[in-house]
């Protein structure tokens, strides 16, 4: 059984690091922040104080946490192998009883955690307040949509924890992997997105629903939104596109599904072919 | 005693570099084993072999009686380690550093509290390891090897960077080991430290085996002379020609065939009883075999 001690020895030591540098209390806060402020003060811009509707709340969350969740996710991974491969560490876990599956699912479940607690607990206190003073918000719709959120939220952040697992496996020193992280980062949150808005604009013949669901298919931070838009009325641009993804919402979950167990294989595979 | 580690013909490269060629040692247990040699010389491509981290291109390994190349058989020998400059978790303390790895090996919580008690760490247990001078962190370093009780352990440079007094106490430790009956390979570049604690060498060069054995048989294969020194000497060349043939450096240097002759001539002959006799040491063989390498590096 691979769930056994050691796996769970790794991620109760990755947990405790978390804690101990300051990490879990900096993003759970950044995350309240954004989402109380998203939630409680978007009406301001607009020159008048009140709460969002439901659909366009989790719409303007969701576009704001694609951006944070994946930088987030990736900075508390990016050095996992890297780091204790520099400080002799990752030698001496190799020289013990375990196999590189178990260090690499120890890590994942111990950042996965992580980063499961800072969105619940900033995304979920949101939910909680919003349905304290929010007078005309569905109970059930709430919880809902917010538990889909929540949910979609952490599959994102454990794709780019993978992520940052690949470029900490492939990178030869810390500064790079900083780097990378951020490049991987700015191509799947920023560029792509532009690139993909740019190709659609431009209105070519062969761009019809299914080459866009595939577009969106190959980036997690657009399946995440797709999964968090169908079904609403969410707006234009980009947003419009994604949401009107026909692949529904269990085709997209499955396809994150993919991503996830991909990216999993990908890293497991770089790291029993790293040498030390 | 049991052979703890036989090597046999153990030959390694990473693409076109050799690593390791042709290497062979065996070495029993409850003894102490340097392993040295220049930077590259393969000493830690043969520390990861040993770990199993590293199948050989080439030749055979048992450790314990267990053949390394089984991945079943990795996991059933008992071996502590402690590698080079390593770098433990900052933000943890020292006692859940241990107990983190302890946890790894299956090890109980007792033998945590034992290990830090006898490294002296007990006052600063509950310190991040922040805080830590290196000699301290060292000594957590060794704890965390020894942690279940190995029959083999591997220790990469455990005294660089360690005044004199923590680096004696390593030793003791490794003596206190030795005679559990526990086989120790240590990697070092301290020969003068390392000297009087050991029992054989392996002395390795562009990755050959340069020599290997004990004290004693590295001394004898490598032909070193013995320096006799006194401060009477310089008196006593100038009356006899014998004696100054010898005469280099203000010693006389003599090999094993005339030692015994030249010693009984100064006692008897010369009545010279104030001297001093130095064998060569393991910082004298090392250089020996170290030249000679070089040499035949720039021969071939």
């Amino acid at each position: 059984m691979f769930l056994h001690k050691p796996v769970l020895v790794i991620a109760k030591k990755e947990i405790r690091d978390s804690l101990r540098n300051r990490w879990v209390v900096f993003i759970s806060l950044i995350f309240l922040l954004l989402s109380l402020s998203v939630t409680f003060a978007s009406s301001a811009v607009v020159g008048q104080l009140s709460l969002p509707e439901l659909n366009l709340l989790i719409s303007s969350l969701s576009t704001i946490s694609v951006f944070i969740i994946p930088l987030a996710a990736m900075l508390v991974s990016y050095d996992a192998f890297v780091g204790e491969d520099e400080s002799g560490t990752l030698l001496l876990l190799l020289s013990y009883p375990l196999s590189r599956f178990q260090i690499l699912l120890g890590k994942l479940i111990g950042h996965s955690v992580i980063m499961s607690f800072t969105i619940c607990f900033a995304f979920g206190l949101t939910a909680i307040l919003l349905l304290m003073f929010g007078e005309h918000y569905d109970i059930a719709a709430t919880i809902s949509q917010f538990g889909q959120f929540i949910f979609t939220s952490i599959l994102l952040a454990i794709i780019f924890i993978l992520l940052g697992y690949i470029v900490s496996l492939k990178a030869t020193e810390k500064a790079k992997a900083v780097a990378t992280v951020l490049f991987v980062w700015f191509l799947f949150v920023l560029i792509y997105d532009l690139l993909l808005l740019t190709l659609l604009v431009a209105d070519l013949a062969f761009i019809n629903q299914y080459i866009i669901n595939v577009l969106i298919a190959l980036n997690p931070t657009d399946l995440y939104r797709a999964i968090n838009l169908i079904g609403t009325d969410a707006g234009s641009g980009s947003l419009a596109i994604i949401s009107a993804s026909d692949w529904g919402k269990t085709g997209l979950y499955i396809v994150m599904g993919l991503w996830l167990v991909g990216l999993a294989f990908v890293a497991n595979f770089i790291f029993g072919r790293r040498q030390l | 005693m049991n052979t703890a580690v036989s090597a046999r013909n153990i030959s390694h490269h990473f693409g076109v570099d050799i690593a390791l060629d042709d290497v062979s040692f065996d070495m029993k247990q409850g003894q102490t084993m340097a392993l040295l040699g220049h930077n590259g010389a393969g000493k830690s491509t043969l520390i990861k072999i040993l770990l199993g981290l590293i199948t050989p291109a080439d030749g055979e390994i048992d450790i314990l009686g267990l053949n390394i190349k089984k991945r079943s058989s990795r996991s059933t020998i008992n071996l502590g380690y402690l590698p080079e400059n390593v770098s433990f978790y900052d933000k943890l303390t020292g006692e859940e550093i241990l107990t983190y790895f302890a946890e790894l090996k299956g090890v109980g919580k007792k033998r945590v509290c034992e290990l830090i008690e006898e490294f002296g760490l007990g006052y600063a247990k509950d310190r991040a390891l922040k805080t830590y001078s290196k000699g301290m962190k060292q000594r957590l370093g060794f704890a965390q090897a020894i942690l279940c009780e190995p029959e083999l352990l591997l220790l990469d440079e455990p005294t660089v960077g360690l005044d004199p007094v923590a680096s004696q106490f390593l030793y003791g430790k490794i003596d206190e080991l030795k005679h559990l009956g526990c086989a120790v390979i240590v990697c070092t570049h301290e020969l003068s430290l390392i000297e009087n604690n050991i029992d054989t060498a392996l002395i390795l060069g562009k990755g050959r085996c340069l020599a290997s054995g004990n004290l004693g048989e590295l001394r004898y294969e490598s032909q070193l002379k013995t320096r006799l020194t006194s401060p009477s000497l310089a008196a006593l060349v100038n009356d006899s020609e014998r004696l100054a043939s010898l005469y280099t450096d203000n010693a006389l240097l003599l090999d094993r065939e005339n030692k015994q002759d030249v010693v009984q001539f100064l006692t008897s002959e010369c009545g010279l009883f104030d001297f001093a006799l130095k064998e060569p040491g393991l910082a004298d063989i090392y250089h020996f075999h170290m030249n000679k390498c070089a040499q035949l590096g720039a021969v071939s």
